[in-house]
């Protein structure tokens, strides 16, 4: 009863600090790499890392949603077959074992895009290209590409616009897709890509301002392209730092970016945002660590709790209070009834059950039972 | 002959010894042998570890049915279940537990010679009745007792349930338990025996029939129509048997029935299960009472809900059986024992033994998950009637399918789970050959019983007709 009522507690507090009354139940990752083409290998290379990155902190496969062209690693001009690497030290192969692409090639279009985000397949599109996002999810949303004022543009034949990403977002929220989304972009002029959202519960970072340009980090001479961007290369700089048990806040990581070697202004927006970024920990977006309640009890526990567990958001702490008074009033109750009905028989069953309840040595009277019982046998079988 | 009676006790003793001495040294080997893993061995009844978990449970304040793990009776659990937690230094572990199995296997050996022993002593006696024997020395009468109990210590089926800690031992002992007090005319004690066997395992309930059968009629003995056939005849010599009096006084063709014996008896077996009940309404009084440990023994042996591979044949069936079909087979499979009792007991009414080791037989080729614990039993029940059986048709064919389906079974076994190279219809293949095998036992020695009782009652007419003659 009492582990009953803290989890209660918790998941009210745990509530209350986050807005609103959901509780924060998985994180998802969608990553999206618009641009086709060998020279925009660092494109690739940046939604490949950060792949890794969250991968690594804990997001499995199944909630991740990674849409590439696809088509640097076995590209013709590729001297490293198979392999994609983000520093020209060669160190990381990105391109490795264990990476699922779910939109790939010209599969990675703004129809795509906006019907993953907002949910609206057709019946044949398999789960796994789905977000199956739900009203307790963290959403990462990691875009980039080529961009500019306002909009971003899709394998180099469309574009995505701003309003037409405030609109997916505000459908979102509507349908309650998400709890708290974080949207990355990382292409030039980034911020203005966010200027028309107006959803609560959004975080948005962009690597540059309007009217400046995000550049890449470093030219591979090897492989002939640069390799990965700035904003990117100053993520992973962060993050690498990091393993899944650390707690390192949003607010260091937005302070961890420097104008000058980004050689942008790297704005992020968090008026939509009600919790104080530095308290909230990276791995709220990035990872996948989960907070574990311990009980004590565990088969019986999760009948009783299952079956008073349906927490309902809008249920306030007095109502759960009288509960508890009613079930402990439902001992006094059967008693009543007894003194009702006035009957010795039902009495004596009352009585005898609580003597039974009183009885701490259930075990040591039966016990001697059974011995009394085969002394019986004996005695009976050897005298009839 | 005097020495060879003699020297025949001895022998016994040395045999059963030595057969103990065989058991403690297996135990003494680390791990059992892997026994208790095999599902010949241990079934999800009759596992050591289960009731190991049960305990635990059990110790930590929840109910032993909890995870659907242990399905036995909480008084097993509060004796044997102490003894799984001991551990002796130095020792392998559930020693004690072995010990006490050896115990069980020790006294259901002592009870069934007990019982061969009456059961010998009737058969000579009607034989002398019947006219057959001038005296007990005229044929050799086997001695079924001391066979049936060195048939039951040495079977390599009892000495590997016994080593692979499964508790058929005591089942069985609880059974023989009930058998002997019901030969031996003990009242409370065949109660005890019937109460605690209903209550281990569900299927010993239809022996209910053969003891009150046992404690009305009487023991085994041929038909009533050959002893009144000898009294036709030897109304003429006017002999003085027993028998032949209390027909010329009654002037009818029945056995008297002993009802008051019987009502005895069902008053002490409602005694022992009212005491049984209340003792386990204590002992589970916080987890459910009464209604969880039907629901969760003999509703798991009635519903069959574990359907991992055993010897029998349910399993495979049930696992491929649609769910709407479901309750209609469970009822088909569990009539199949029920339908089966009562033209048994009108046949064989005047050989209850004998009927109660056909039940035995029955139950457990058609219980729901059988062992080879259960084989032990009948195998030594029918080592009883030796005498009648001697003539026995495909004896041998039966012994090389007993030992080849045995020999067979852990290797399909080995090659479905562990290789990878057989599949699940080895396994059950190898349990439909021995369903097939038990099936042909049974239906042999009821029909060489019955065989057996019509040579009697020809030799009987032969031997009548002898006599008129000479007249």
């Amino acid at each position: 009863m009492k582990i009953l009522m803290l989890v209660m507690l918790l998941c009210y507090s745990f509530a209350s600090s986050s807005g609103d009354t959901t509780i924060h139940t998985n994180n998802w990752a969608v990553l999206v790499c618009t641009s086709r083409f060998w020279f925009n290998y660092r494109h690739m290379a940046n939604t490949l890392s950060l792949y890794r990155t969250v991968k690594r902190l804990g997001i499995p496969d199944e909630r991740i949603i990674l849409m590439l062209a696809d088509d640097m690693a076995c590209n013709a001009r590729n001297e490293y077959p198979a392999q994609v690497f983000n520093n020209e030290n060669h160190k990381l192969n990105l391109y490795g074992d264990n990476v699922e692409v779910d939109y790939r090639g010209y599969e990675v279009t703004v129809e795509n895009f906006l019907r993953v985000l907002t949910g609206r397949h057709e019946n044949a599109v398999p789960r796994s290209k789905r977000l199956l996002s739900d009203e307790g999810s963290h959403i990462l949303l990691y875009m980039t590409g080529h961009g500019g004022d306002e909009f971003l543009k899709f394998q180099d034949a469309e574009e995505l616009q701003s309003h037409d990403l405030a609109d997916a977002v505000k459908q979102m929220k509507e349908k309650r897709r998400f709890k708290e989304l974080m949207i990355m972009v990382d292409t030039c002029q980034a911020a203005t890509l966010f200027n028309q959202l107006q959803s609560p519960g959004v975080l948005a970072i962009g690597s540059s301002l309007k009217g400046e340009n995000s550049y890449s980090h470093h030219l591979d001479s090897d492989i002939g392209v640069s390799v990965v961007d700035r904003f990117t290369y100053y993520t992973l700089a962060f993050f690498e730092r990091l393993n899944i048990y650390d707690n390192a806040s949003l607010n260091s990581l937005f302070r961890s970016y420097d104008p000058k070697l980004l050689m942008s202004t790297a704005y992020y927006r968090t008026d939509l945002y009600q919790p104080h970024l530095v308290e909230v920990p990276v791995t709220n977006f990035f990872g996948s660590v989960m907070e574990t309640i311990h009980t004590n009890s565990a088969y019986k526990a999760f009948s009783s709790k299952t079956s008073n567990s349906k927490i309902n958001s809008e249920m306030p702490l007095n109502q759960l209070s009288e509960d508890d008074e009613l079930q402990k009033a439902n001992i006094p109750n059967d008693e009543l009834k007894t003194e009702k009905q006035k009957c010795p028989y039902t009495q004596m069953r009352v009585d005898l059950q609580e003597k039974l309840e009183k009885l701490e040595n259930v075990d040591t009277v039966v016990n001697l039972s059974i011995a009394v019982m085969f002394i019986v046998v004996m005695v009976s079988s050897s005298l009839l | 002959m005097a020495e060879e009676q003699k020297t025949k006790p001895c022998r016994f003793w040395i045999w059963a010894l030595t057969s103990v001495f065989f058991r403690l040294i297996l135990i003494s080997f680390k791990g059992n042998l892997n026994l208790s893993s095999r599902p010949e061995v241990s079934t999800p009844l009759t596992s050591i570890r289960r009731l190991a978990e049960g305990y635990w449970l059990k110790q930590a304040s929840m109910s032993p049915y909890a995870g659907s793990m242990y399905h036995g009776s909480p008084l097993l659990l509060s004796v044997l279940g102490p003894l799984t937690v001991q551990r002796i230094k130095g020792q392998p572990s559930h020693l004690l537990c072995s010990l006490v199995f050896v115990i069980a296997d020790i006294l259901s050996a002592m009870l069934l010679r007990g019982i061969g022993q009456k059961l010998q002593m009737a058969y000579g006696l009607n034989a002398r009745l019947l006219g057959f024997l001038k005296s007990s020395r005229d044929k050799v009468i086997l001695p079924c007792g001391d066979i049936a109990a060195l048939v039951y210590l040495w079977n390599p089926f009892t000495i590997v349930s016994c080593v692979g800690l499964s508790t058929s031992p005591i089942e069985n002992l609880a059974v023989i338990l009930a058998l002997y007090g019901a030969v031996t005319r003990r009242v409370p004690l065949a109660a005890f025996g019937l109460v605690m066997a209903t209550h281990l395992s569900l299927y010993p309930a239809t022996l209910a029939i053969p003891i009150i059968i046992l404690l009305g009629y009487g023991l085994d003995a041929p038909p009533i129509k050959l002893f009144l056939q000898t009294r036709s005849v030897e109304n003429e010599k006017s002999s003085t048997s027993t028998v032949s009096k209390q027909a010329k006084s009654k002037q009818t063709t029945r056995l008297p029935f002993l009802w008051k014996t019987v009502v005895h008896f069902l008053f002490w077996v409602l005694l022992w299960s009212l005491y049984v009940l209340v003792l386990c309404a204590l002992s589970l009084n916080k987890y459910g009472g009464l209604e969880e440990m039907f629901k969760r023994t003999y509703g798991f042996i009635l519903s069959i809900e574990d359907l991992s591979p055993n010897i029998g044949v349910f399993w495979y069936f049930f696992a491929e059986v649609f769910d709407f079909f479901r309750n209609f087979f469970l009822i088909v499979f569990h009539v199949n024992i029920l339908f089966m009792l009562l033209p048994l007991a009108i046949r064989l009414k005047h050989r209850p033994c004998f009927l109660a080791f056909i039940y035995l037989a029955i139950s457990s080729i058609l219980k729901s998950y059988p062992s080879v614990g259960d084989s032990a039993l009948y195998l030594s029940l029918w080592a009883l009637f030796v005498n009648e059986l001697v003539d026995m048709k495909f004896s041998f064919f039966l012994f090389c399918g007993y030992l080849g389906i045995s020999l067979l079974s852990p290797v399909m076994h080995n090659l479905w789970i562990w290789r990878g190279t057989g599949n699940a219809n080895f396994y059950f293949g190898n349990a439909i050959g021995y369903a097939c095998f038990q099936i042909v036992f049974v239906v042999e020695s009821v029909s060489a019983m019955l065989n057996h009782d019509r040579a009697l009652k020809r030799s009987n007419s032969n031997h009548g007709k002898s006599q008129e003659l000479s007249h």
